[in-house]
């Protein structure tokens, strides 16, 4: 069906949404107005742990335009949002305070600008506890603990083989301990909420936010009504990467229940020192890796400990430990695996969903680790790679086997292809400049995996005129999703891309999908939505079979018409077909579901089915590092992956070139600094995320090893390209300069004073 | 609040002395958001962007005169100005800070790590003020008291950065380093002004300025006086940057460390040198 | 104070407090939507406005230093009938939007760019957009948009 003749799937697509976009017309949630719309603003607590002893709202009550003072003790509901278990995290703090940026308050007023003096000014007793503020401190024996349950917040082991046994045989054991900071998503729209309340009970949420049906579960328990009074709209979202999860969760209750309160929209609107201070990070980690290896080359035994510094609450660091537990052996066969992922918590913002999830974080370490051994043995990096990459049939480091699409080897052969010429570039001013190129392999595991089923609900209608209307329960903010929809239902009912509609996310119209995370997106959302499609397909091939007066296997829907294989003259417009298929009772709209199949595994060693596919990758990064300042530049950097299916290639590329500046940031640029608790740079002048000048020269090489669990043999692909650029700057740094860096983000500061420490 | 636009230096004065808690407001890139923040909470803005006099850049006999209020765009697009001066306004901020900002605002901020604060310390400016008791010509060097720190007086004005005649002869150069390369703010700046003597090649004059490694930008008037005199070589070169790292002081903060700052104050101050030597020989 | 501008080839007289920021004028009050708020502290170039031609961060611009001047948001790029303006096409065209908080502003000052430079060198357009984040993109599309839009606006003159 997805031939080679398709005009619509693996070809460049336009985003559906994109006119509103460059037109300015595109609603943001921070854009909408309602009738006596008031605005929300939450006090921080400021100090990183205490006890609250008071809370005084007098005097910001008495501020002219100040509405209401909400705290936790005016709370209807359980006052939590934890969207995890342990379920830890309140709304609002009630007894104890565990991170600077926690809200203990909300603020409500006419306008903003009174809402956040008013905040300043509410008079918060809080007696401040010694804070816990490094994973060491949080798991001595004798420390604070920061929950009742203790200071770990998850742990969990995979154990595969027999790892001792694997190090006795081994030639060759390297080791080593990486670190990486915690990294501060900064989507140019700042997260806002806007709940409008409807006088009878019912109430219309509009969020900037990825998971919809996490704000409609999460306010119906905390306001205590049905959730089917609760409707969410995702208004545009501008960017998430992760990030608007939870803290859309805080903000959609918090207003929902001053909603409530006043009987007046309100609207919460996060500045960006909010964003960074009050709303989930990438976790900080500190790996430690030991690899053991024949001395051709052959991997045999992998030891990997892993520390996540997931901060004050779980947020989603459970499922991160999981994913850096899964991915830590890398997209290698390995015979005996052992790995133990913990997060801790401490005494600051908590970490949760960040693009990549964790496997950034083990992949710059893993990747890392390879170059060491590689070195050690003396053998060309991409060789030992390759020598010990994942192929069809191998199993994974869960023992999971993938019988297809394990297109590892292939990213490997063509960066191996292109890297001659790049290397063979003649070297400009070799006094000044250091030259160094670096590769990294990466997998990353498509769908929720080991995190939980992964259902997704599409809906696919096609009206009498002929044109489909899909809605889909996952959300876009930015990366595409809608496009791709519309691509794989215009595909199937043989309608250009103009005739389709891709529903903006109303929990009232589309079936709860779970969130949107994890790349599952195009992989999952869209085999719902070509089940959905095929089945309204059906209706139309039926009809038009009997209009054509033939047998339905004879019919085809092409280019807005249904008509014969073996006469393409022969043909009915669509919208007839539609038309007489209502008339004939006919069903036009179809809801399916795509299920992944349920992980399968122990919990104790991890070893068993996981995902319902890996992304593949493997990156090359050329740069060169002025031995005088430390600047960096990027000369070159390819990024291959196996993707299964290119649906819309400019896309593809869009998220691989988006997704690998993130990691460049994440490997050289970002970091939020604390100093006893607080941030330091909650704000784009000291927080610098890359800018233009930064950008990477991106060359994407698409792979298509055809993944069976996709919709066309695709994969997802929002996420590996993190990971992959990261390594890849990492390994560039140190062939560059010839001293391994073992902490990221590797800034030009870092790489001076190694410089000159090496002197 | 009250906010003015006068159209004359006298006018301005005159709605400062009427107001009990005035602020004078150029571009507002700075004040505005410390307006917001609560750091100032004037009772009165007087704006002095539509005073023809402080706008613009002019040829005098002097020198050249650049009026307070003159964007950080137009100091940065000058066909006239010394290039130290041209370079540092160009790497403020980004294109739409630059088209807002001025270099006067530039100035009175007083940020340690301003990108037009080292060049003007190295072209030895005079910035003209003027208050109600009357003008002043203040050293640029002598501007800066601390961070966020001017020795201007209450409803003082600065009025024009002069840069006088024998400044405008040498060459200068500016160089800085940020977290990121454009649209950063300097964890090391400096501003380098010379004179060669071509024939002998030795320095006859030398000025420079470092940003970001004191509490105010810093003359570095020892590295100054050591190289005065001296034929450029390598070694000279190398010894001048011994005596500049002795003689700043920077500290480790969010932005940058100590040693960072040291390193790469050097670099600047050696390739700086080294470019002035090239030019010379040139 | 009265402010008396002209946005989008439309005059206004706006009474405004005087410390009322440009973005919030035309967001609040003239509920022209297209300017973002991304920092509130001109780090990110969201909120970007062309004033009388040239790139102005409107969140750290108070309202009453639009008297007299001529503004363009977004809302005035596309021709009256509704066609894009060239740079609008080509963001779309080479998948230089993702998320699109930041094109306005993005798409405004590539444009104050082009309209003073119509062929620029690439370090140009760095240069002109630096003052803009995009946190999607990774900005490779947005140069070659750029570039692109760049072209079809030298054929059209």
């Amino acid at each position: 069906m997805a031939g080679k003749k398709s005009t619509i799937i693996g070809k460049a697509q336009k985003k559906i949404d994109g006119i509103e976009l460059v037109t300015g017309r595109a609603r943001f949630t921070a854009d909408l107005r309602f009738p006596q719309m008031v605005y929300g603003y939450a006090r921080r607590a400021g100090i990183p742990a205490g006890k609250i002893k008071r809370i005084d709202k007098e005097h910001a009550l008495g501020i002219p335009g100040v509405l209401d003072v909400i705290t936790a003790s005016d709370l209807p509901g359980p006052n939590l949002i934890g969207i995890l278990p342990p379920f830890d995290q309140p709304l609002l703090a009630e007894e104890e305070v565990r991170y600077a940026g926690e809200s203990i308050a909300l603020v409500v007023a006419e306008t903003r600008d009174i809402a956040k003096r008013a905040s300043l000014s509410i008079v918060a007793e809080i007696e401040p506890l010694e804070p816990v503020l490094t994973v060491d401190e949080a798991l001595k024996p004798e420390a604070r603990k920061i929950h009742p349950h203790g200071n770990i917040t998850f742990s969990r082991k995979l154990i595969k083989g027999d790892v001792e046994k694997g190090f006795e045989r081994a030639d060759i054991v390297v080791e080593n301990t990486y670190e990486t900071s915690f990294q501060e998503h900064a989507y140019l729209e700042t997260e806002a909420v806007c709940v409008v309340p409807h006088g009878d009970g019912r109430i219309t949420v509009y969020a900037s936010c990825q998971s919809p049906f996490h704000i409609r579960g999460h306010i119906a328990v905390n306001l205590n009504v049905p959730a089917s009074r609760v409707k969410v709209i995702q208004a545009y979202t501008g960017g998430s990467f992760g990030g608007k999860d939870d803290v859309a969760t805080e903000m959609g209750c918090l207003a929902a229940i001053a909603a409530i309160r006043l009987n007046r929209a309100v609207m919460i609107v996060h500045d960006r020192e909010e964003s960074i201070i009050g709303s989930n990070l990438r976790h900080a980690s500190r790996i430690h890796y030991k690899t053991g290896a024949t001395k051709e080359g052959k991997i045999i035994a992998r030891e990997v400990k892993i520390l996540l510094d997931g901060g004050a609450y779980a947020s989603e660091s459970p499922f991160v430990t999981m994913k850096t537990l899964i991915h830590a052996a890398g997209p290698y066969n390995i015979e005996n695996v052992f790995v133990e992922s913990t997060a801790v918590y401490t005494n600051k913002t908590y970490c949760g969903a960040f693009r990549g999830f964790g496997v950034p974080q083990v992949t710059f370490a893993s990747e890392s680790q390879m170059d060491e051994l590689a070195s050690e043995l003396e053998m060309d990096p991409l060789e030992l790679r390759l020598k010990n990459a994942l192929k069809a049939g191998d199993a994974t480091a869960t023992g999971q086997v993938f019988r297809k699409s394990v297109g590892l080897v292939k990213t490997i052969q063509v960066i191996d292809g292109k890297r001659k010429h790049v290397q063979s570039k003649k070297l400009q001013d070799e006094e000044r400049w250091l030259y160094g190129t670096g590769f990294s392999c990466l997998l990353q595991g498509i769908s929720n995996g080991a995190e939980g089923i992964d259902v997704v609900g599409a809906s696919v209608q096609v009206s009498q005129d002929g044109s489909v209307l899909v809605g889909v329960g996952l959300s876009d903010m930015g990366q595409g999703s809608r496009t791709v929809f519309a691509q794989v239902a215009a595909e199937v009912l043989g309608v250009s891309m103009e005739r389709v509609t891709v529903k903006q996310v109303d929990t009232e119209s589309v079936h709860d999908s779970g969130p949107t995370i994890a790349s599952r997106s195009t992989t999952v959302g869209g085999m719902a939505v070509l089940k959905a499609a095929q089945e309204v397909k059906n209706s139309l091939v039926k009809m038009a079979a009997l209009m054509f007066n033939t047998r339905e296997e004879k019919v085809v829907l092409k280019d807005g018409f249904a008509s014969l294989y073996e006469d393409d003259s022969a043909r009915i417009p669509l919208d007839k077909v539609a038309t007489a298929a209502y008339w004939n009772g006919f069903p036009l709209m179809n809801l399916a579901f795509s299920k992944a199949p349920d992980a399968n595994y122990d919990h104790q060693t991890h070893q068993g089915d996981i995902y319902i596919a890996y992304n593949f990758g493997t990156h090359m990064m050329r740069i060169r590092i002025d031995r005088y300042t430390g600047k960096v530049e990027v000369l070159k950097h390819i990024a291959a992956h196996d993707l299964g299916k290119a649906i819309n290639p400019q896309g593809v590329e869009g998220q691989v070139e988006g997704a690998s500046l993130m990691g460049f940031g994440l490997a050289h640029l970002e970091e939020v600094l604390y100093d006893r608790g607080i941030i330091q740079n909650p704000n784009f002048a000291d927080y610098a995320v890359p800018g233009i000048k930064e950008r990477l020269p991106t060359e994407t090489v698409i792979i298509e090893d055809y993944n069976p669990t996709g919709p066309f043999g695709a994969k997802g692909i929002g996420e590996p390209p993190v990971a992959g650029a990261a390594a890849a700057f990492a390994n560039a740094v140190a062939d560059a300069t010839g001293i391994r860096f073992l902490r990221l983000p590797i800034t030009r500061e870092v790489i001076l004073e190694a410089l000159r420490g090496k002197q | 609040m009250n906010y003015f636009f006068p159209s004359t230096v006298e006018e301005a004065l005159g709605l400062a002395s009427g107001a009990s808690n005035p602020k004078y407001i150029a571009g507002g890139t700075d004040l505005s958001l410390q307006i917001r923040d609560g750091v100032f909470s004037p009772d009165t803005l007087i704006d002095l962007t539509c005073i023809g006099e402080l706008k613009g850049i002019t040829e005098t006999g002097r020198g050249i005169s650049i009026g307070a209020a003159t964007t950080l765009s137009e100091v940065a697009d000058s066909e006239v100005l010394p290039s130290t001066l041209i370079r540092g306004a160009r790497l403020v901020g980004s294109p739409q800070i630059r088209s807002l900002g001025t270099i006067g605002g530039n100035i009175c901020n007083a940020s340690p790590c301003g990108d037009t604060l080292t060049p003007i310390i190295a072209l030895g400016a005079i910035l003209r003020t003027v208050s109600p008791s009357g003008l002043r010509e203040i050293p640029a060097e002598d501007f800066f008291l601390g961070p966020k720190k001017t020795i201007l007086k209450e409803r003082e004005i600065l009025k024009e950065v002069i840069i006088e005649k024998q400044f405008l002869r040498g060459s200068s150069f500016f160089k800085k380093i940020g977290r990121r390369e454009l649209q950063s703010i300097s964890q090391v700046n400096l501003a380098l002004w010379l004179v060669m003597d071509k024939p002998e090649g030795v320095v006859s004059r030398i000025r420079v300025a470092v940003g970001s490694c004191a509490p105010v930008p810093l003359r570095a008037v020892k590295t100054e006086a050591f190289l005065e005199g001296k034929k450029l070589s390598d070694d000279a070169i190398d010894r001048g940057v011994a005596v500049l790292l002795s003689e700043i002081s920077p500290v480790t903060d969010v932005r940058a460390s100590l040693s960072y700052r040291k390193l790469v104050a050097g670099t600047f101050f050696r390739e700086a040198m080294k470019e002035a030597r090239d030019d010379s020989e040139a | 104070m009265i402010v008396d501008f002209n946005l989008n080839e439309k005059d206004y007289m706006v009474d405004v407090p005087p410390d009322m920021r440009a973005l919030d004028l035309i967001r609040d009050v003239l509920r022209l939507t297209g300017v973002k708020e991304g920092c509130g502290r001109g780090e990110c170039g969201a909120c970007t406005i062309l004033v009388n031609g040239k790139p102005f961060n409107s969140c750290l611009l108070y309202a009453v230093k639009l008297n007299g001047k001529k503004v363009l948001t977004i809302e005035g790029l596309a021709q009256a009938d509704g066609s894009l303006h060239p740079l609008q096409e080509a963001f779309l065209n080479e998948g230089a939007v993702q998320c699109g908080y930041c094109t306005p502003g993005m798409i405004l000052s590539a444009k104050a760019l082009l309209d003073e430079n119509p062929s620029p060198e690439e370090e140009e357009i760095e240069e002109a957009l630096s003052g803009n984040i995009c946190r999607c993109t990774g900005y490779k599309k947005i140069v070659t948009a750029v570039k692109a839009g760049a072209k079809v606006m030298r054929e059209k003159v």
